[in-house]
C-alpha cells in the first residue's frame, strides 16, 4: 500500500529531523539556563524513540519494508553514489532499541555528569554519535555505511578522551583509534574491491552481482573490519581501555551500539557470506576464540567496568560465532537483547561508582544490596539476563544460539570453547555480584550513597523492563527467516542451562572460600588471566619498540652512513686501497715469471686472432 | 632531614607498608586480612632487634625478593593516587588564574567586586615579590634546594615566598 510507504518514510524522516535539530539549535540559540541544552537533547531522543515506534509497529503488522533514495550524490561514469536509507527488519528494529537505550543513558548522564562544566558539549557528542550510528544502521550503500562507521569511531575517540588531562584517557583514546583503524583497512579494501569488481556500492546490486564471484578477499576485509570494531581477538585491547571514558559513554558506545557495529555489518552483508564456507569458518573460529579468551580475562579483573567490558567483548564473540553458524538473524536478536541488559549493567556500575566516591574496585565494595537496593537489583537482573536465565532477554537469544551450535555439524572445537565460555560467564557474573552486593561493606563509612533520585531509578527501571520483556516480545513478534531445529534430545536442549548452573555452582563454592583462612599461592593461569593473556604487554611494547629501534637505526645510522660514507669517500677509499694493494702485491720482482706469462698470453691472443 | 639515600629503617618500613597493601589486595575480606597482617607483623618483629647490619641487609634483600615473587598483579590503588581511576581526571578543568586577566571588560563588569579586590591583591604581590626572591636567595643552599618545601615568612609584616601560587591554586575538585 503506498500510504504505508508514505507513513514509514515520513515517520523515519521526522525521527531524523528530531535527532539532528538540537545540533543546530545549540549553535543558534543560547539560553541562560545552563542545563537547557541537556534537557533539550534528552527530550529530542525521547521523542525520536516514540516516532520510531510507528515504523516498527507497521513493519511487524504488515511486513512493510522500504528503501528511500532521495539524493543523487555523485557519479563516476556508471558508478552512482546516492543517499539511500534501507528500512528493513534490521534497521526498523534496531533504531528504536538504540533510541530507547540512549534515552535512558542520557537521563542517567544528566545526573552522572551534573558537576561537569562542559555537560552540554558531552550531550552534543553523544547525540552526534547517535546520528552516526543511525546513519550506519540505515545505510543502503557502503559509502553511507562508511560515513556512519567513521563517525562512530571519531565520536568514540572524543568521548573516551573526555577527561583529556588524564594521560591514561589519551592513551586509551589513541588505542581505540589505532586498533579500529586496522579494521578500517579491511573495510576500505572491501570497498575498493566492490567498486572494482561489482561496480556498485548499493546493497541490492552487490547481492545480485556477487553470486558468481569468488568473494574470499572482500569477506576477509569485512571480517577484519568487524574484528576491529567489535573487539574480536587480536584487535580487542581497546575495549577494556575504553573504560577510561565516563560511564554513560561506556554504556552507550562500548556495550550496546558501537561495539556491535562490526557484527551488524556482517549481519547486513550476510547474503554475501552465506555461501562462503571459508568466511563462515573464519567467523566461527574467531568468535569462539574471542569469547573464551575474554571470558577468561574477565574472571580475575577487579575493576567493575573492566569486568563488564570483557563481558561485552565475550558476547560480541558469541555473536560472531552465530554468524559463523550462518544464523545472522540470531546474531541480530542477540545484538538487540544484549543492548538492554548491558547498558543496564553499566548504568548500575555508574551509580555504584558515584555512590562510593569514584571507587571502581570491587574489593572495596560490598553490602550494597542493603544500601542501594534498586541499583543492585537491576545489577542482579542484568547479570541473570547475561547468563541466559530462562525467560529473561538473554535467554531467548543465547539459548537459541547454543542450540543452533549444538545441532550444527560444524567445528566441535568451537562448540567446546563456546560452552566453556558460557559456563565462565556465569562464574564472573556471580563473582561480581558476590563482591558488590553481598557480605559487609569494605568502603569508608562517609560515602555519598543515595539512589533516591528520579534520574537514576527511572532509566534503570526502564532498562530492567526492557531486559525482562524485550526477548519475549521480539521472539513472539517476529518469525525467524530460517526455521530453527524444533526437536532435539533433552541433553542438547538443556546444555546451556546445565553448563550455566554448573559454572554458577563452582563459582559460588570458590567465592565462599575467599573469606576462609586458607593461604594459597596463585598459579600461572591466574597471572595469565589477570595480565589479560599478556597480549597488551607484548603488543604494546614489543612491536612498537622493535619498529622504533629499527627506524632509529635507519634514520640515524644507516641513512647517514650510507649517503655520507658508503656512497662517497669510504667506498672510493676501500676500492682504491684494494686496487693499490693488489697492484703493489703483484709487483714481486719475479721478472722471468712476468715475462713468460706476458709472452704466453700474447701468443694465445695472436693464435686466436689468426684462427 | 631528607637525604639522597634511604636509611635501613626507611627501607624496612617501606617494604612493610607495600607488603601490607599487597596483602590487602590478596585478602579481600577484612578478617582474613587482619589475620595475615598480624602474621606479617610477627615476621617483621622477629628480626627487629637485629644489630648486625650485614645480616639485617640480607634479611631485607630476602624480604624484597619474597615481595617481588608474591606481589599482586593488580594491586589496589586509591582512585586519586597515581595509577588510580580518577587520577588527574579533573586537571582539564583546572584553569590558571592569569586567564582572568584575559576576560573581556564586559565579562569583568559582571563581577566588579571580585576584580577590584583582585587588582589590590596584584599590587600586594608586586610589592612583596622582591622580598620573597631575596628571602629565597638567602635561604637556598649553594647546591640547590634540598626539598620542595618553601620556607615561611621570617620577618614581621612579610608574606611567605611564592604565596601567590599557593593562594591562587585551583580547587582539587573543580565544580
Amino acid at each position: 500500500m503506498p500510504s504505508l510507504h508514505i507513513i514509514l518514510t515520513t515517520s523515519f524522516i521526522i525521527t531524523l529531523v528530531i535527532l539532528i535539530s538540537p545540533v543546530f539549535t545549540s549553535i543558534l540559540y543560547k539560553s541562560l539556563n545552563r542545563n537547557w541544552h541537556t534537557h533539550h537533547i534528552k527530550t529530542a531522543v525521547k521523542m525520536a524513540f516514540f516516532t520510531s515506534l510507528l515504523p516498527l509497529f507497521l513493519h511487524h503488522h504488515t511486513g512493510t519494508e522500504l528503501t528511500i533514495t532521495n539524493l543523487h550524490w555523485m557519479n563516476i561514469m556508471t558508478f552512482d553514489i546516492n543517499t539511500s536509507f534501507k528500512l528493513d527488519h534490521l534497521s526498523i528494529t534496531f533504531v528504536p532499541i538504540a533510541l530507547y537505550v540512549t534515552w535512558a543513558i542520557l537521563e542517567f548522564a544528566s545526573w552522572y555528569m551534573k558537576s561537569d562544566p562542559n555537560i552540554n558539549q558531552f550531550f552534543k557528542f553523544l547525540l552526534i554519535f547517535l546520528i552516526a550510528m543511525v546513519t550506519l544502521v540505515t545505510a543502503n550503500n557502503m559509502f553511507q555505511l562508511f560515513i556512519g562507521w567513521e563517525g562512530v569511531g571519531i565520536m568514540s575517540f572524543l568521548l573516551i578522551g573526555w577527561w583529556w588531562a588524564r594521560a591514561d584517557a589519551n592513551t586509551a583514546a589513541l588505542q581505540a583509534v589505532l586498533y579500529k583503524g586496522v579494521g578500517d583497512v579491511g573495510l576500505i579494501f572491501t570497498l575498493g574491491w566492490m567498486a572494482t569488481n561489482l561496480n556498485s556500492w548499493e546493497m541490492q546490486q552487490m547481492y545480485i552481482t556477487a553470486k558468481s564471484l569468488d568473494m574470499n578477499a572482500p569477506l576477509i576485509g569485512l571480517i577484519l573490519a568487524a574484528t576491529g570494531k567489535s573487539a574480536q581477538f587480536g584487535l580487542h585491547p581497546w575495549l577494556p581501555s575504553a573504560m577510561e571514558g565516563p560511564t554513560p559513554v561506556s554504556a552507550l558506545l562500548h556495550s550496546s551500539t558501537m561495539v556491535v557495529a562490526g557484527i551488524f555489518l556482517l549481519v547486513r552483508l550476510s547474503p554475501l557470506m552465506q555461501d562462503n564456507p571459508f568466511a563462515l569458518t573464519t567467523c566461527l573460529i574467531l568468535g569462539a576464540l574471542t569469547t573464551l579468551f575474554t571470558t577468561i580475562c574477565a574472571l580475575t579483573q577487579n575493576d567493575i567496568k573492566k569486568i563488564i567490558a570483557f563481558s561485552t567483548s565475550s558476547q560480541s564473540g558469541l555473536m560472531m560465532v552465530t554468524i559463523g553458524l550462518n544464523q545472522p538473524y540470531l546474531a541480530f536478536l542477540h545484538i538487540c537483547t544484549h543492548a538492554f541488559f548491558k547498558a543496564m549493567l553499566f548504568l548500575c556500575s555508574g551509580v555504584i561508582i558515584h555512590a562510593l566516591n569514584n571507587e571502581q574496585d570491587i574489593r572495596k565494595m560490598g553490602g550494597l544490596l542493603y544500601l542501594i537496593p534498586t541499583t543492585t537489583s537491576c545489577l542482579t537482573i542484568g547479570s541473570l539476563a547475561l547468563m541466559g536465565t530462562p525467560f529473561l532477554a538473554g535467554f531467548f537469544s543465547k539459548d537459541a544460539i547454543i542450540e543452533a551450535l549444538n545441532n550444527s555439524y560444524l567445528n566441535a572445537w568451537a562448540l567446546a570453547l563456546t560452552l566453556l565460555a558460557t559456563s565462565l560467564t556465569a562464574a564472573y557474573s556471580l563473582r561480581m555480584i558476590f563482591f558488590v552486593n553481598m557480605n559487609f561493606p569494605r568502603f569508608p563509612a562517609l560515602s555519598p550513597i543515595n539512589e533516591n533520585i528520579k534520574s537514576i531509578t527511572n532509566p534503570l527501571k526502564r532498562l530492567a523492563w526492557g531486559t525482562i520483556l524485550a526477548g519475549d516480545l521480539m521472539t513472539c513478534a517476529v518469525l525467524p527467516p530460517k526455521p530453527p531445529m524444533l526437536s532435539m534430545p533433552p541433553y542438547i536442549k538443556l546444555t546451556a542451562l546445565v553448563i550455566t548452573i554448573l559454572g554458577l555452582t563452582i563459582a559460588l563454592e570458590l567465592a565462599l572460600f575467599t573469606n576462609k583462612q586458607r593461604p594459597y599461592m596463585p598459579k600461572q593461569y591466574f597471572y595469565f588471566s589477570t595480565m589479560l593473556g599478556y597480549y597488551p604487554t607484548i603488543m604494546h611494547r614489543f612491536f612498537p619498540y622493535t619498529f622504533l629501534k629499527l627506524s632509529q637505526t635507519i634514520g640515524t645510522m644507516t641513512i647517514d652512513q650510507t649517503w655520507l660514507e658508503k656512497t662517497g669517500p669510504k667506498t672510493i677509499t676501500s676500492l682504491n686501497l684494494s686496487l693499490a694493494t693488489t697492484t703493489s702485491n703483484i709487483q714481486k720482482g719475479m721478472m722471468k715469471t712476468f715475462l713468460s706469462l706476458f709472452f704466453t698470453t700474447l701468443m694465445i691472443i695472436i693464435l686466436l686472432n689468426y684462427y | 632531614m631528607a637525604a639522597a639515600y634511604l636509611t635501613h629503617q626507611q627501607k624496612v618500613l617501606r617494604l612493610y607498608k607495600k607488603s601490607l597493601r599487597h596483602l590487602e589486595s590478596w585478602c579481600i575480606f577484612r578478617d582474613k586480612y587482619r589475620f595475615y597482617a598480624c602474621l606479617l607483623r610477627a615476621r617483621f618483629d622477629e628480626n627487629k632487634n637485629e644489630k648486625d647490619m650485614v645480616k639485617a641487609t640480607k634479611l631485607l634483600k630476602a624480604g624484597e625478593e619474597e615481595f617481588w615473587a608474591k606481589q599482586h598483579p593488580q594491586p589496589y590503588i586509591f582512585p586519586d593516587s597515581p595509577g588510580g581511576t580518577s587520577y588527574e581526571r579533573y586537571n582539564c578543568y583546572k584553569v590558571p588564574e592569569w586567564v582572568l586577566d584575559h576576560w573581556h571588560p564586559s565579562e569583568k563588569a559582571m563581577y566588579p567586586d571580585y576584580f577590584s579586590k583582585r587588582e589590590q591583591w596584584k599590587k600586594l604581590r608586586e610589592k612583596s615579590w622582591d622580598k620573597e626572591v631575596a628571602q629565597l636567595q638567602a635561604e637556598t643552599p649553594a647546591g640547590g634546594p634540598r626539598t620542595e618545601a618553601l620556607p615561611p615568612a621570617r620577618k614581621e609584616g612579610d608574606l611567605p615566598p611564592l604565596w601567590w601560587q599557593y593562594v591562587t591554586r585551583p580547587k582539587e575538585r573543580p565544580a
